[in-house]
């Protein structure tokens, strides 16, 4: 039994009401590659996040060996040894390379001068991890894949015992994506610990040497390599359903296209949109699910209109909704509930009642006086219209616009992760609003994580992978969640069902 | 080459240099500022009360090295409380530049009423008997001051500092981002306070070295905007101390070439002629972006102050 670094016991950590992590207890060990797998919001970075010290925990306890003092903070977590990776990498894109390695640097002396002997060990990870980097371009000038190189080697200058690497392969290529397991598996061997937060199963299967596997805050499950199949592995991630008490849609008697995607292309520096084809026809609900981060949130703004596409077209009952190039300016006829509400939905400064006016006070008509009514509708609390809105929760920011995208008929409706933050009522409320205007006549857009809430709902599923739709699904009562998170993370129907 | 034209072009190659010295203090002061992620528009004031302080202080003693010091550090003085109002009160970093500016106006118009025709003893020339015999050399010596070198210095002093040493390092990132800065064990409102006292320290040295120095007189409002001609050149010269000397000395020379003009009885109202130099830099920022497309040199952090 190999010596353990750091031991989890019984740890939680609550946000408010939400159980973020749930009493987990694991340990990681010096020398392995300790796989830590779930979908997104499976508690797998918060737990991480207490070992490094930026949050503490609610309840339980972090043993670290031969660091007896309590981590209250990053700079305690780096002084035992521990660094981490994050997704939004800490460089300062207009420095060079070699002057945001020195910056973390413990050991830089006064005179920093390439002259001084006494800098060349800060460029040594460098040179072995990344040959091809050089140290005195500017980090903004590197690919999001060497920018993270080069995250990873201010980590190793401090000598870590121990690295977390917080999704890593997410804003890689394939190829540096191989490259990097391929130097965890190297770190491993010189006897560093390393914690590998993933949703891919592609890196579990590349370097991973125990699985710990998390849902809904909770560690389900431990397991040595190679002792659970790849579909056992999958059903664990996504766990049993959660029954709710959603009406099957009705099966459509007639099919006409309403909301019509041709061939839709975009591009964002981080991700491509590349020929996406959907036709939605009146009154019907299409889901697109995806692992995050695979395109839908590109997808649902250039549909929008708020990003501009670069090929295909957007068409609404045959008339084009879309932004072509980045000069148009497009008010979306759609019912449009973002990603992220209070960032992308509301106006912080302005009270509920001009909030759920944005349209009216966009074309500079005089808006209506109240929609307390609105705001009642949708359980919004406090009702009151002369609130302004950036007081509110999270959650109640998403039932106000909801009330503004669901409250009227729309002719279609793009929804982003419509129950984000939601109780189980509200979300039945949101539901039922967005079924409502599917049944009156409206094509839906539903960009979900929650496969059973998808499989509940939704006519056809589409699945969505580095910015394609893979698969299109009838569903019927065979389709499973089994298949379509196959279809999610890359595996052939085969391969699934094995 | 003829001894003649060689001799003209030194004479113009000293008074531009003359004319800059305070301009380049006052610059290089600013970029260091602009490099923490501050901006400060009392550079304007605390040039104003270094020339004044500096005026009364060389004259009250009969030694222009002193006045020159005491410039200085009035300058550094008054920096703090652009420092204070920004950093301890988190005052709007514009408005609180303008108060300091008005500050020093009011102040300096006040007391300095007493200073006007005053004689201050001018800083000794640099040459000697021994360099008097060289031609042209000799020439340029006896007609030239310590201010000048020390401007050279200061700027190659400060390129070093920011390029080379771990300190400087560590005001560019508190410039780019204060945040990351403070994740790396940097104490980003020390760093800013200290680079803010520099830049007054320099501000008031060169508004000392316009009074004591250049014109050897006071007169009220008597630096016309230099501090505030800084704050532009530092765009100018990209945030890069290495590129104030050259921006500086064009500003200059455009500035003593006005004022040649003007005694050559060119046929052009004075006023007109004196937005040649204020001209002449624009187009060359202007230049600069066009054939610079890449991405902007300006700190990261500063462009939260316009947002």
């Amino acid at each position: 039994m190999p010596d353990s670094l750091v031991q989890f016991e019984g740890v939680t950590r609550r946000f408010g009401d939400l159980v973020a992590v749930d009493n987990a207890s694991l340990d990681i060990r010096a020398g392995e590659v300790l796989a830590i797998l779930g979908e997104n919001g499976a508690g797998k970075s918060t737990l991480m996040k207490m070992l490094y010290g930026l949050y503490p925990a609610s309840a339980g306890e972090i043993l670290i060996h031969d660091a007896p003092d309590k981590i209250n903070g990053p700079a305690d977590a780096m002084r035992a040894g521990i660094g981490m990776v994050f997704q939004h990498f800490s460089l300062l894109p207009a420095l060079s390379v070699r002057d945001n390695l020195l910056l973390s640097w413990p050991r830089t002396p006064f005179w920093k001068s390439r002259r001084n002997t006494d800098t060349a060990d800060v460029l040594a990870t460098l040179a072995e991890l990344a040959p091809h980097i050089d140290p005195d371009c500017p980090v903004g000038s590197l690919s999001v894949g060497e920018q993270q190189l080069v995250e990873l080697c201010k980590v190793l200058n401090i000598d870590a015992r121990l690295v977390i690497l917080d999704e890593p392969t997410s804003v890689l290529t394939p190829d540096e994506a191989e490259r990097l397991h391929g130097f965890i598996k190297q770190l491993a061997g010189r006897g560093v610990a390393v914690a590998l937060i993933t949703h891919k199963l592609a890196d579990v299967e590349a370097c991973a040497d125990r699985i710990v596997v998390m849902r809904r805050g909770r560690v389900v499950d431990i397991a040595e390599r190679g002792a659970r199949s790849i579909t056992e592995t999958v059903a664990l991630m996504m766990g049993q359903s959660v029954e709710r008490k959603l009406q099957r849609p009705p099966v459509l008697e007639k099919i006409v296209p309403r909301l019509v995607l041709e061939n839709l292309s975009a591009r964002r520096p981080e991700m491509a949109l590349q020929n996406v084809s959907l036709s939605i026809a009146a009154g019907e609900i299409v889901g697109v699910a995806g692992v995050a981060g695979n395109g839908q949130a590109l997808l649902a703004e250039v549909v929008a209109g708020v990003e501009p596409l670069t090929g295909g077209d957007v068409l609404l009952d045959g008339v084009s909704i879309a932004r072509h190039n980045p000069y148009d300016a497009v008010a979306t006829p759609l019912g449009y509930i973002p990603e992220q509400p209070r960032d992308n939905g509301v106006v912080g400064t302005m009270t509920l009642a001009r909030n759920l006016a944005l349209r009216e006070l966009a074309q500079g008509n005089r808006p209506p006086v109240t929609g307390r009514d609105l705001l009642f509708r949708f359980n919004v609390n406090p009702p009151d219209p002369m609130k302004t809105a950036g007081t509110l929760s999270g959650g109640n920011i998403q039932k106000l616009v909801s009330a503004r995208e669901l409250g009227g008929q729309r002719q279609a409706v793009l929804a982003c992760y419509p129950t984000m933050g939601l109780d189980l009522a509200a979300i039945e409320m949101v539901y039922a609003a967005m079924f409502a205007q599917a049944a009156a006549g409206a094509a839906v857009l539903w960009i979900s994580e929650d496969l059973d809430d998808l499989l509940a709902g939704c006519h056809r599923i589409a699945v969505m992978r580095e910015g394609q739709l893979v698969a299109l699904l009838d569903n019927s009562s065979t389709l499973t969640r089994e298949v379509v998170g196959a279809h999610m993370i890359g595996l052939t129907e085969t391969e699934a069902a094995a | 080459m003829s001894t003649e034209l060689i001799a003209i072009l030194a004479s113009w190659g000293i008074a531009t240099l003359r004319s800059a010295t305070p301009l380049i203090f006052a610059t290089l002061g600013e970029t260091l500022v602009q490099r923490v992620g501050i901006i400060n528009l009392g550079t304007e004031g605390e040039m104003l009360l270094g020339a004044c302080v500096g005026f009364a202080v060389g004259v009250a003693t009969g030694n222009p090295w002193l006045g020159l010091t005491a410039g200085a550090l009035a300058g550094a003085t008054l920096s703090l409380l652009h420092a204070g109002l920004v950093l301890g009160a988190g005052a709007n970093q514009i408005g609180s530049g303008l108060a300091v500016w008005m500050i020093a106006l009011g102040a300096t118009s006040y007391v300095g009423r007493t200073l006007v025709g005053q004689q201050v003893t001018p800083l000794p020339a640099l040459g000697t008997d021994w360099t008097d015999g060289i031609p042209i050399i000799g020439e340029v010596l006896s007609q030239m001051t310590l201010a000048a070198p020390l401007a050279l210095l200061a700027v190659i002093f400060a390129a070093w500092w920011l390029n080379q040493t771990r300190p400087g390092l560590h005001w560019k990132a508190v410039g780019e981002s204060a945040l990351v800065a403070a994740e790396n064990g940097i104490r980003p409102t020390r760093v800013r306070v200290t680079a803010i006292m520099v830049g007054g320290l320099l501000a008031g040295f060169g508004g000392a070295i316009l009074s004591v120095d250049y014109t050897q007189t006071w007169a009220q409002e008597m630096t016309k905007g230099r501090g505030l001609v800084a704050v532009g050149l530092v765009i100018v010269a990209r945030w890069k101390p290495a590129l104030v000397l050259p921006v500086c000395l064009l500003f200059g020379l455009t500035e003593v070439a006005t004022l040649r003009l003007q005694s050559a009885g060119f046929e052009l109202s004075p006023h007109l002629l004196g937005t040649a130099p204020y001209l002449v830099v624009l187009a060359v920022l202007v230049a600069s972006h066009i054939f610079a497309r890449r991405a902007s040199a300006m700190p990261a952090d500063l462009k939260a102050v316009f947002q």
